[in-house]
């Protein structure tokens, strides 16, 4: 990007010379400068554009600068707008922080001295210029990362239903032939029927790890029959992988939610339950999911572990191992306007996530 | 008279398998195969089948969705699930949905066994009646 966005500066005083004198000055920033001659005309100019600074006169008719910087500090929209006064007279200490308590970056007294304003101007409108750009790039992170959680999702999805197309069948034909077999075993020698017996083994075991690594990747049950069934064929597996013991309480009435609210309940349980196993420490899970309000599911997932590793007495920053993970979860939540609690202590680890719904959960026989 | 059965899977290897393991008994014979849920009603509808063996993961309509479609149409006839996600949950759905039984494609031995078992002294007919329920009904 070669030349740099543009910036509003509003300029407020009663008297049109000194409007044009502040113009003089300010010109050479390359900013887009606007004059008001009253402070409702300001007004008007700051509820139909972005401004980043306003510089304004104190001593004006009707509505005079403290009483506009009050107004303006009022609108939560208008709150990072840097303030700065000039004035001719009130420039006691207590004129000042009168001022400065109404939220002003600067007092400057008058007369005015050019390189002065333009150089305290200036680093106003550059500080404005970095916050938008960088609302702007937090924006795009989060549209971004949105979209790659959705493709991981996706991707996830096809790799584990490749693996069920093209494996599954060769091992479902694998066994059926040694089913047929193995009804000849009186046919066959003792060592045959042995590594027959021996690839029955094998078969078992071949199918047993696609099935974890599809599942893994992405619960057949989760599409086909819901949520509940699927976190629970993923709890059980996890308890006979983990040696942790788990425990698991789902209200039935939830039914079958959204697609992307399955998915992302589902990949916010498997992520807690990842994190008990690596970092707690805990011998036990609990997980309860249940409609908290008609709208509001809440996702509930506790071990008695050690808890989580605490920097400056907040949770893990994003960057540990754990805080990857949790960001994930964040950005899911947030994705469905649901949020994410931690309470983490010594005892043990709970996450709370909330997420709304649009369909009420009632009780179904 | 021969007991007649309607594969249902989206794998033709599966299919063919499974023709392999029903036809070593004289007495059984497919009578249609069909690679997704919805046209595996449709020949249920025209064929009758005796015994229905059907896949769970499809293209289209699932394995329980068929079921229960198959089901409505003509309770009385045994519908075997036969899946690579064979687990207690999805075996309480096979149930709601009028399937007998469930049986993994990874241990594909015991179903020729369960099948005998389902289809029990007499064979199944058309138009029976009664719900679905254990191997037992069918013998009315």
């Amino acid at each position: 990007m070669g030349e740099q966005e543009q910036v509003n500066i509003l300029m407020v005083d009663d008297q049109p010379g000194k409007l044009l004198t502040y113009e003089a000055i300010l010109n050479e920033l390359g900013e887009n400068l606007i004059k008001a001659r009253s402070g409702k005309e300001a007004l008007d100019h700051l509820l139909r554009t972005d401004i980043a600074v306003v510089l304004m006169d104190v001593s004006m008719p009707e509505l005079d600068g403290f009483e506009l910087a009050d107004m303006i500090r009022q609108h939560p929209r208008f709150q990072k707008i840097a303030i700065i006064f000039i004035s001719a007279v009130h420039l006691t200490d207590l004129d000042r922080l009168n001022a400065y308590q109404r939220g002003a970056v600067d007092y400057i007294s008058v007369p005015v001295v050019p390189e002065l304003l333009r150089a305290k101007v200036r680093v106003f409108a550059d500080l404005h210029r970095k916050t938008h750009q960088l609302e702007m790039l937090n924006r795009d992170l989060r549209t971004l990362s949105a979209r790659l959680l959705a493709t991981q999702d996706e991707e996830r999805r096809r790799i584990a239903r490749d693996l069920h197309d093209s494996i599954g069948p060769l091992i479902a034909a694998l066994s059926m032939n040694n089913g047929m077999l193995a009804q000849q075993t009186k046919k066959l020698g003792t060592e045959v029927a042995e590594v027959l017996q021996q690839n029955n083994q094998l078969v078992e075991q071949l199918s047993k790890q696609t099935r974890t690594i599809s599942h893994l990747l992405h619960p057949p049950l989760l599409d086909e029959i819901g949520l509940l069934p699927a976190i629970k064929m993923f709890a059980e597996g996890f308890a006979e992988r983990s040696s942790v013991k788990v425990d698991v309480e789902l209200s039935p009435e939830i039914g079958r939610l959204p697609p992307n609210v399955e998915i992302s309940v589902f990949r916010v349980v498997q992520e807690c339950l990842t994190n008990v196993y690596r970092h707690s420490g805990s011998k036990t899970a609990y997980i309860k999911i249940a409609p908290a309000q008609e709208k509001l599911l809440t996702v509930q997932v506790c071990d008695e572990g050690k808890g989580m590793p605490r920097t400056n007495g907040a949770p893990a920053s994003p960057g540990s191992n754990h805080g990857v993970g949790l960001s994930g979860m964040r950005e899911r939540l947030r994705e469905l306007g649901g949020t994410l609690e931690i309470k983490s202590s010594d005892k043990g680890t709970t996450v709370i996530a909330a997420v709304p719904v649009n369909k009420p959960m009632v009780k179904s026989v | 008279m021969r007991t007649r059965f309607l594969i249902v899977d989206d794998s033709e290897l599966v299919r063919k398998s499974l023709r392999t393991v029903l036809q070593a008994n004289p007495d059984w014979e497919i009578c249609g195969e069909a690679a997704d849920g919805e046209s595996a009603v449709e020949l249920f509808k025209e064929l009758h089948p005796n015994v229905v063996i059907l896949d769970f993961q499809m293209p289209g309509i699932n394995g329980i969705e068929t079921a229960s479609r198959m089901s409505q149409i003509a309770p009385a006839v045994p519908i075997v699930l036969f899946t690579q996600h064979a687990s207690p949950d999805l075996e309480r759905h096979a149930r709601e949905a009028g399937i007998r039984s469930v049986v993994s494609k990874t241990n594909a031995f015991p179903m020729v066994g369960m099948i005998e078992a389902l289809l029990g002294p007499t064979n199944t007919e058309w138009g029976a009646g009664g719900s679905a329920g254990s191997a037992k009904d069918l013998a009315d």
